[in-house]
């Protein structure tokens, strides 16, 4: 869907807001704090229906106010589209076109986005579960449905873990009987996610590869692979044979929630080889394979929405990014500015400037 | 700092943990009694102590009773051969207002949930198998809820509990609403109808 306009009402820290967007690289100008990102966060949420930057929907509404709503008008296939979410306490009601959807939930895939954000540094640099999270983005964002099943996996997990802990180290036959239950459930649902993640990474190498190429100007050796956190054929295989552990430490240590996407740059694990510019580029070229896959995919790009991704990168990445930027619509916020095109004049198609909170020039 | 007299603040706190009462409803459940006559007022509070006073768990199958055994246990019309198993009294109600099901039921009072410390201990299950082992029972119909804990606790009575006994064990079917439209439902459910798909009769 292309985005040509965008209200906001009691929104974080606008009141009122309404604006129209280019169908190519929109870029949010102004100095820190004056709500910038917020306006990326609105987009992001009619997309997903949470805040890319991690905050609770019920902190999205203007302090003072009783809801917030955010609405958005596009085309999607020739067609006006209009999509709208309103926030109060507690619940989250969704439109299309003026008709009320029975669950927000169904809004997902109305909008989609891809958001490159200034902490996607941890997504090479911090612990697996970043990478496994960006995994398990990418396949709900290539079918809704994939949602299901990371649900499935987080809740049988949860319900495990609470009855190895109630043994206390120990498992009566009662217990073990209960217990397989539950393996049967996550080796189903772990199983079935871990292969989904596996197909989902050998699309995505290729694409990281390339996407590197083109950010950082030179050909180098890009590797991810997915490694399990068992060894056994099945995972029900491997649920049985680390049982007796699993007992006895209170968790569950084989299983999707341990498995971790090792990213490597010529030969070398980037999470604690590579510099940090190399592992911010690395986060970018992860960030642009998958909205490239889904492109593909889906025929259609998401909308690329860049969070103050250019402070963070040496001047020539940041224009070979923004030199590359995937066909589609975009919008960038920087507190410093473009950089001009390569011919001169102006890069992106539109600027807002900000002057004050809230205010546009 | 109570902004009320202390016995409507009192009454707002008691109606609050009801299940499905929030702070906004309570109030407005307090101030409602406050303006309804004494005889009214009596009349709730004496059926929520009869009930309480009066009405007791089915000896068989655990459902609510007046008196040692329910209403469906005693009728002599339902088919004694025939079980299903539910987790809650309510979802009896639930399955009598289709007017299909003749057997009789039995009531396992919750679902597995570890996270809530609930294992098949704290569930009538064990009182399941003495009645299937001591009844005359040929099927067993599983029909709690369709959600994690509901399916684990059918697996858990289908594969631990009922495996030794010849009886018929089913799985309450996942489909579409009647008189629904194909569009409106969600996926999940169109898929699970879908497997289960019948030949045509």
């Amino acid at each position: 869907m292309l985005v040509t306009r965008l209200w906001l009402a009691d929104f974080r820290s606008y009141e009122r807001l309404e604006l129209d967007l280019s169908s190519g690289l929109t870029a949010i100008a102004g100095p820190n704090g004056v709500g910038k990102t917020n306006l990326l966060e609105a987009i992001g949420l009619l997309a997903t229906l949470k805040s890319f930057r991690g905050a609770p929907v019920e902190s999205l509404v203007r302090r003072g106010a009783a809801a917030a709503v955010v609405r958005a008008e596009g085309i999607r296939d020739d067609r006006d589209v209009l999509i709208e979410l309103e926030l109060t306490r507690g619940r989250t009601r969704a439109q299309v076109n003026r008709q009320r959807l029975r669950r927000a939930r169904d809004l997902l895939g109305a909008l989609r986005v891809t958001v490159f954000a200034p902490d996607d540094l941890a997504l090479v640099k911090e612990g697996p579960s970043r990478r496994r999270e960006f995994l398990d983005d990418v396949l709900v964002a290539l079918d809704p449905g994939a949602d299901r099943v990371v649900g499935e996996v987080e809740r049988t997990l949860r319900q495990r873990n609470a009855l190895l802990r109630q043994g206390h180290g120990r498992l009566d036959a009662a217990g073990a009987m209960t217990l397989d239950v539950w393996d049967s459930k996550l080796a189903q649902a772990g199983q079935e996610l871990t292969e989904r993640r596996e197909a989902l990474v050998g699309e995505l190498v290729p694409l990281v590869g390339e996407s590197y190429e083109i950010l950082a100007g030179r050909r180098s050796d890009v590797a991810a692979v997915y490694q399990r956190s068992w060894s056994q054929v099945t995972l029900a295989d491997a649920l049985a044979e680390g049982r007796r552990d699993d007992v006895r430490r209170g968790v569950s240590q084989a299983g999707p929630h341990r498995d971790e996407l090792a990213v490597s740059l010529d030969g070398l694990a980037s999470r604690t080889e590579a510099s940090q510019g190399e592992q911010r580029t690395l986060a970018l070229a992860l960030r642009l394979s998958g909205h490239r896959l889904v492109t593909d995919r889906l025929g259609e790009a998401p909308l690329l929405l860049l969070d103050d991704v250019l402070s963070e990168l040496d001047p020539n990445r940041a224009a070979a990014l923004l030199a590359n930027l995937p066909p589609g619509q975009s919008i960038i916020t920087t507190a410093s500015g473009l950089p001009p095109a390569p011919g001169g004049g102006e890069l992106a198609d539109q600027v807002l400037a900000f002057t004050a909170p809230g205010v546009l020039a | 700092m109570s902004a009320y007299a202390r016995p409507v603040e009192v009454l707002i706190d008691e109606l609050g943990r009801l299940p499905g009462i929030g702070p906004k409803s309570a109030q407005r459940i307090a101030f409602h009694l406050l303006k309804v006559d004494t005889v009214d007022a009596r009349r709730l509070a004496d059926a929520i102590v009869a009930m309480k006073e009066n009405v007791t768990f089915c000896e068989r199958c655990y459902n609510v009773a007046e008196g040692a055994n329910c209403a469906i246990c005693t009728d002599p019309a339902r088919d004694q051969s025939i079980l299903c198993v539910v987790e809650e009294p309510k979802d009896i109600a639930a399955l009598e207002k289709t007017g299909v099901f003749k057997g009789v039921y039995h009531v396992l009072l919750g679902v597995m949930n570890p996270l809530e410390g609930i294992g098949p201990e704290n569930l009538k299950i064990r009182e399941l198998a003495l009645r299937v082992a001591a009844e005359d029972i040929t099927e067993v119909i599983l029909c709690t809820n369709p959600n994690l804990e509901g399916e684990m606790t059918a697996a858990f009575i289908a594969s631990k509990v009922l495996a030794p006994f010849e009886v018929k064990v089913s799985r309450l079917a996942s489909g579409l609403p009647v008189g629904g439209d194909l569009e409106y439902a969600d996926e999940l459910t169109l898929g699970r109808a879908l497997e289960g798909r019948h030949g045509f009769s």
